[in-house]
């Protein structure tokens, strides 16, 4: 068994496969389903400051092999995960690690000195996907002096807990991000988020999606995401968890070959709520 | 009492039966530890063993007894397609029940059910284990579809006290939906009193709602969806609610299926 341990920064998994965060909502929707207790870990949905209502409109519309989302970040806010949703992600014996938002600059600091003072958690990981509403919402993660603020102050206000970067695949080239991500004080990185896409109501000749464009994720972006932990791999010396379309144990074994120390269960949860364990038995 | 536990299951398909140009009836093989549904809550399939269809399909539950569980299909797209051309034995893979709401009725109460399409499904089910529980009074059944060739009620008569067809093409019953016909009828008081229970089109169950008849204090209606998770855990169904307290959007999938009809924020939904 020690053997599918895995250290991230100070944190100790038992073994290296998560669920990935939004899928599986705060983790506890799925305990029936899933023996979440054997899982290295559970990423939660995004958490903010504030509770978040998320998009009006379709929030989904499958494509082939893939699906598109805007769900908006809707989550319950952190007074109400830490005090309601926690306990219960707890009492299953799952390892948390709370995705947060990377909201406006002030709510951002203030939502980390509230994660600094929560011992129950010790891993976090940064959705760097957020728009920064302070600059013009340019997505936090495309834009290096951004990313650099954002994981570095994770790093000085959350001091020993572990904080994973955690990358958008819509850049030129992800490398040179994740690198900063490192030199901010990151302990991994996860790669990748969903990749933008839109979809058009053919009866209507208009976007699917109020706001135009939703996250693609599922099996058709999975070669996207492993070329983009293939090319983290080599530009940084800590721990890449990759994530992005695996459907397989054959799939998850790709992201081990290319170099990720862990991988990521998101859209295949959908239709195949037991790979995450098969994933585990495989290692 | 006790949410039933939700499990993934691997069944066998017992037959599929061809009811209508579109719709089919698709009888499972009943896990034994598949606990006791109630008239709302759904299953999830998977269709086909691949990732296209990427997302199972959710299906209400028409009926169910100790040797299987009966659903109401009909052919909408690629994922209702697959299904409907698999054979007796084939295996299915289905998580549920689903859906932690349903439709209740006071014993003795009496229940119209105004049902759209395969809408009939949840409110056959309601009717039929009202019946066994002799818990019902009067059951009174108000059905719309596009045209007579695609009338399913007639399968289920005996389910219920009272029958009204209505076609848009006006080629069997009522010429006109369901909703005028409901209005008519409902003018005319020939319809028992007590709760109304809907499942159809979300235009169907809106016009309902704004319908000016008010002889019912209580409007329950089974919600359809497109869902991703079916366990309330994604936010991918969620319909937007105009009670004051607590979230603006309540998922499909873990919040309902049923939910009180003028809670929903109809205005503001496009299912």
């Amino acid at each position: 068994m020690n053997e599918k341990k895995l250290h991230i920064g100070s944190t100790t998994f038992k073994n290296p496969v998560f669920l990935a965060s939004g899928p599986a909502g705060y983790g506890i929707e799925y305990g029936d389903l899933i023996n979440l207790e054997k899982l290295g870990a559970v990423v939660t949905k995004t958490i903010s400051l504030m509770p978040k209502e998320g998009n009006p409109g379709t929030r989904l519309k499958e494509t082939r092999s893939g699906l598109l989302n805007s769900v908006g970040l809707e989550n319950v806010g952190a007074e109400t995960f830490f005090s309601e949703k926690l306990p219960e992600l707890l009492d299953l014996g799952v390892k948390p690690v709370v995705s947060l938002a990377c909201e406006s600059n002030k709510q951002y600091l203030n939502l980390l000195e509230l994660v600094a003072r929560e011992g129950r958690v010790d891993a976090v990981e940064l959705n760097l996907s957020c728009p920064n509403v302070d600059e013009g919402g340019m997505v936090v993660g495309t834009d290096p002096e951004s990313l650099r603020w954002y994981v570095s102050k994770a790093k000085e206000i959350l001091e020993s807990k572990t904080v994973l970067a955690k990358l958008t695949p819509n850049v030129g080239d992800i490398a040179p991000l994740a690198v900063i991500s490192q030199e901010a004080g990151a302990d991994g990185i996860t790669a990748i988020n969903t990749i933008l896409g839109m979809d058009i109501d053919l009866a209507t000749g208009k976007p699917v999606f109020d706001r135009i464009t939703a996250g693609l994720s599922g099996p058709a972006i999975m070669p996207v995401a492993l070329r983009a932990v293939w090319q983290i791999v080599q530009a940084v010396d800590i721990p890449v968890v990759g994530v992005g379309g695996i459907s397989s144990v054959k799939s998850s074994r790709k992201f081990f070959a290319a170099g990720a120390s862990a991988v990521q269960i998101g859209t295949a949860l959908f239709y195949d709520p037991e790979l995450p364990e098969r994933i585990i038995d495989s290692l | 009492m006790k949410e039933p536990t939700k499990g993934r299951y691997e069944v066998e398909i017992i037959t599929c039966k061809k009811v209508s140009p579109s719709t089919f009836i698709i009888e499972l093989s009943k896990p034994e530890r598949f606990p006791a549904a109630m008239p709302g809550q759904f299953i999830s399939i998977r269709v086909g063993g691949a990732t296209s269809p990427l997302l199972r399909r959710p299906y209400s539950i028409l009926d169910m007894t100790d040797d299987y569980i009966t659903l109401l299909v009909k052919v909408v797209g690629r994922g209702s397609e697959a299904l409907v051309s698999m054979k007796t034995g084939d295996p299915v893979d289905f998580i549920g029940p689903l859906g932690s709401t349903y439709f209740e009725l006071d014993k003795g109460g009496d229940a119209v059910f105004v049902a759209g399409g395969t809408g009939l499904a949840p409110l056959v089910f309601a009717a039929r284990r009202w019946s066994r529980e002799r818990r019902a009074g009067e059951m009174a059944l108000l059905y719309g579809t596009e045209s007579g060739s695609e009338v399913l009620s007639d399968i289920f008569e005996d389910d219920f006290s009272q029958v009204y067809i209505a076609t848009i093409d006006g080629s069997r019953g009522f010429e006109g939906d369901v909703v005028e016909m409901f209005e008519y009828l409902a003018e005319r008081a020939v319809l028992p009193g007590g709760k109304l229970y809907s499942c159809g089109p979300s235009g169907m169950v809106e016009a309902l709602v704004k319908s000016d008849i008010d002889s019912f204090n209580d409007h329950y209606t089974s919600l359809e969806s497109v869902m991703a998770c079916g366990v309330g855990a994604c936010r991918g169904c969620v319909v937007p609610v105009t009670s004051p307290e607590g979230a603006k959007y309540k998922s499909v999938c873990g919040d309902g299926t049923v939910f009180r009809a003028e809670d929903i924020d109809w205005d503001n939904w496009r299912s």
